[in-house]
């Protein structure tokens, strides 16, 4: 097991270098420029050309590339073309939001979906199933700014009860924390709970029709173990894989909501780093993120081995 | 690792996480402005870049020798006086007693030596300074002299004015950094400290009053006069969405929008806890630039058929829908209202529009029905709405349109070739420009038809630079005037570029909020909550 962990962890370094070599090339080739958003509408194009220059985006591709992989090996991410801060400092700035966010969420749409997936698979083809259902179809089709919007409406400018928008870090009290948190987790959970209660009630389905499931209520045993201690282990490995997947759901999400609810996280330094080109920011979130997701889908294989014991590595 | 480590391991990750974004430390009972700006203040030296919410906020922290007031006169505000030679070759200026920056060092006129150096490599109109300059010099701790080889009679003009970049005065450590980049220490004079360690780009900036700051006695007036503080803290609030933000200045959680949107402003105009009014009578012109140097627009006759169909009303209902005070036409290219405002040759921007003329016009010219490479950014509201007027508008005169949906960055790039359409060139692209920035030709360098050192499309109208010269030259306003009329003509008459029209934009405030006044800038002093 502990030999697996480290092939796997191993094997992420190729991985990453091919995320770096794959987005360092396409942000070279993108159209844009950002010497021409930092000189303005008024500089003359020699003065573009000097800021382009001292910015040293004038070098070939090869030699900025080794440049970067070089401060890369030094755990430098560079820094930010326009605030001149170093990238780890604006990633550490705006991380916690994003991971509180992404946090709340999960656990908001897990502790909500998979029971009413559960019972949607319990109660298969009657009005409580096509009611889950429907809200399953309804999660996965309406945008998350339209829910979002219109859980601000109601809920903090209706009904003054949670503010609009911003972030209060866990440091300032949990409470304020949770208050600006409750919202865009719903919004953003929204896709994710209609997702993860498909996946638990198809997988449901499933198990709920094998033979030991049949021999457990033969047994007496009461519904409640039947399903959740029986069934939904066995249930488990389509539903962890896909709140593995959802992982990347979030993160794509995090961009729309943190907009919405102005959340000052990774999604929108992400969105104002394109609009600009600011190409180290760009790089660093990415790598952040695809590290990340490689960590997320490492312990989603791990987990298999705690849920099956016939999955071995 | 067994529970109790794990426990321990992510509470640090958690403490890690959160001194990111460490907690301010607010006095009791101090008075907070939360502003949400026009847009993130992704950096802040005011020089490097010349964007306007760098400038905005820069006028809080750095002060300048002069300012201009709300009639657009050059007023005293770090200069206690000035002394022109006879000649006009000597320009000796000196500063006010006890000035300080936010670091307790005194403003010496060394200060003043550097920054203004600075700021001439990338002004407009200080390059043209620098160019005549023999010597700028600090002869003692409060007076600078700067000698001239040739009168510039727009001096305090240059000094004051409020287009970017603006003559912001720094330390002179700092304001020794080349030019082309970045500052990372923001230390100023101005009436506010910059929290440097508050800062999170894209999301907040927060500024501290200066105490010992010492405001002038005259009434404020724009970049004149007393800049008195009223609040103790301004935090700025970065909100990319326009709903949020109308959301939050109705929920209480901000005070003062600068740029709602013209779609929410009947909305917030409901709500009896918000005041709304004109943020910035000098307003915007819309504008679209022909490619001078290449086929069809390198034919005056193709300009001038695409002007004659131009309906301006179609742009600015584009871009500010049906209220009608927020629009005026504009058969000319300076800001109305302002003392060079002239509609000299206009006479192709009024009336009704003649579709029928300015085809005929167009079948006289060179034009075979080549594709015009319409570059549009979609992800600024006012070239998008302009892009596909102006779309229409080609449409309807019979040219064939390539029309290139694209984003500002890309736009900003692209126009730069000057390479041909086809060969990742460009034949047409929008964009508008501060009513600030057309007031004279001194700061209005879309209008300068000086060939290939000219703005993007590269025109090249001898008569247009020559009334140019003769405006800089100009002894009194009548002389001014007449230049530029001659000029607005020459300039029409020939299409240096498409005006589209006058638009004006609104600000909001919670009416617990007093003080604010229309102007280029949300000018912050003066201000008080309630």
């Amino acid at each position: 097991m502990i030999g697996y962990v480290v092939r796997r962890v191993l094997a992420t370094i190729p991985v990453m270098a091919v995320v770096a070599l794959f987005v360092f090339s396409l942000l070279f080739i993108a159209p844009g420029d950002p010497a021409a958003v930092i000189a303005g509408d008024q500089a003359t194009p020699e003065q573009v050309e000097r800021i382009r220059q001292s910015l040293g985006l004038d070098r070939p591709f090869l030699v900025q590339f080794s440049d970067w992989v070089w401060r890369l090996l030094h755990a430098d991410l560079g820094r930010s073309i326009f605030t001149n801060l170093p990238v780890t400092t604006m990633i550490a700035q705006r991380i916690e939001p994003t991971m509180s966010l992404t946090l709340i969420t999960l656990v908001l749409s897990v502790t909500i979906a998979v029971p009413i997936g559960v019972l949607a698979a319990w109660k298969a083809g009657t009005l409580i199933d096509r009611a889950i259902m429907g809200f399953a179809v309804f999660g996965f089709s309406v945008p998350v700014f339209v829910i979002g919007y219109l859980l601000a409406y109601v809920f903090a400018l209706e009904l003054e009860w949670l503010p609009v928008q911003g972030y209060t870090p866990i440091s300032q009290g949990v409470l304020p924390w949770l208050e600006n948190l409750i919202l865009p987790s719903i919004a953003l959970g929204c896709v994710y709970i209609a997702l993860i209660a498909r996946i638990t009630r198809a997988a449901m389905l499933e198990v709920l029709q094998q033979d030991y499931i049949r021999t457990a209520r033969a047994k007496g045993l009461a519904q409640t173990p039947i399903l959740f201690i029986h069934a939904l282990k066995n249930a488990s490995v389509p539903i962890v894989t896909v709140i593995g997947i959802g992982i990347a759901l979030l993160i794509g999400g995090a961009v729309v909501t943190e907009s919405v609810f102005a959340i000052p996280g990774l999604g929108r330094l992400t969105v104002d780093a394109i609009l600009r080109r600011d190409y180290p920011v760009i790089q660093g979130i990415v790598l952040l993120f695809s590290f990340v997701y490689v960590l997320v889908n490492l312990g989603v294989d791990l987990v298999y081995t705690l849920i099956d014991p016939r999955i071995r590595y | 690792m067994d529970r109790r480590t794990f426990l321990k391991a992510t509470a640090g990750a958690g403490a890690f996480a959160a001194s990111g974004l460490a907690a301010p430390a607010i006095a009791q009972g101090a008075k907070v402005l939360r502003f949400v700006p026009q847009a993130n203040l992704a950096n802040f030296d005011p020089i490097w870049t010349t964007q306007y919410v760098v400038r905005n906020a820069s006028v809080l922290v750095w002060d300048t020798l002069y300012g201009f007031d709300e009639n657009l006169k050059p007023q005293r505000q770090m200069v206690e006086a000035e002394e022109t030679s006879s000649d006009g070759l000597t320009w000796t200026f000196k500063l006010r007693a006890g000035l300080k920056f936010h670091d307790g060092e005194p403003v010496r006129a060394k200060d003043v030596v550097a920054s203004l150096t600075r700021w001439c490599a990338r002004d407009t109109m200080g390059l043209m300074i620098k160019a005549l300059q023999q010597e700028l010099v600090a002869p003692d701790d409060r007076t600078v002299k700067w000698v001239l080889k040739k009168p510039f009679p727009k001096m305090l003009l240059a000094l004051a004015k409020n287009s970017t970049p603006m003559a912001f005065i720094m330390p002179e450590r700092i304001a020794k950094t080349d030019p082309f980049k970045q500052i990372d220490d923001y230390v100023g004079s101005g009436p506010m400290k910059f929290v440097k360690g508050e800062w999170v780009p894209g999301a907040k900036a927060v500024f501290e009053k200066f105490a010992d700051y010492k405001p002038r006695d005259e009434k404020a007036s724009w970049l004149a006069g007393g800049k008195n503080m009223l609040v103790d803290r301004i935090e700025w609030v970065v909100m990319p969405d326009p709903a949020t933000a109308a959301a939050a200045l109705q929920n209480g959680e901000v005070d003062w929008w600068e740029n709602p949107i013209a779609d929410l402003v009947p909305l917030l105009k409901k709500n009896r806890n918000i005041a709304v009014d004109i943020a910035d009578p000098l307003g915007n012109i819309g504008a679209f630039r022909m490619n001078h140097l290449f086929p069809p627009f390198n034919d005056v006759k193709v300009r001038r058929a695409v002007l004659m169909a131009l309906d301006q009303e179609e742009y600015m209902r584009a871009l500010v829908g049906d209220d009608n005070s927020l629009w005026k036409p504009l058969p000319g290219y300076f800001t109305p209202g302002t003392p060079l405002y002239t509609e000299e040759g206009g006479e192709i921007l009024k009336g009704k529009r003649d579709i029928a003329a300015a085809k005929k016009l167009l079948a006289e010219s060179s034009y075979k029905g080549e594709p015009v490479t319409c570059v549009v950014a979609q992800d600024q509201p006012i070239t998008k709405a302009q892009g596909d007027v102006t779309a229409e508008l080609l449409k309807r005169l019979g040219m064939n349109v390539d029309f290139v949906a694209t984003d500002w960055g890309t736009v900003g790039q692209r126009r730069a070739l000057k390479s041909p359409p086809g060969q990742g060139g460009w034949g047409m692209f929008h964009t508008w420009h501060a009513g600030a920035d057309c007031l004279n030709p001194a700061v209005y360098i879309a209008i300068r038809a000086t060939g290939d050192g000219a703005w993007f499309g590269w025109p090249n109208v001898p008569s247009v630079e020559k009334e140019v010269d003769a405006w800089f030259d100009a002894k009194n306003l009548d002389e001014e005037k007449a230049a530029i009329s001659r000029l607005n003509k020459a300039a029409l008459d020939n299409v240096v570029y498409a005006p589209t029209g006058f638009f004006l934009s609104y600000q909001a405030w919670r009416k617990n909020v007093s003080g604010i006044v229309k102007g280029p800038i949300p000018f912050p002093w003066g201000v008080s909550k309630a």
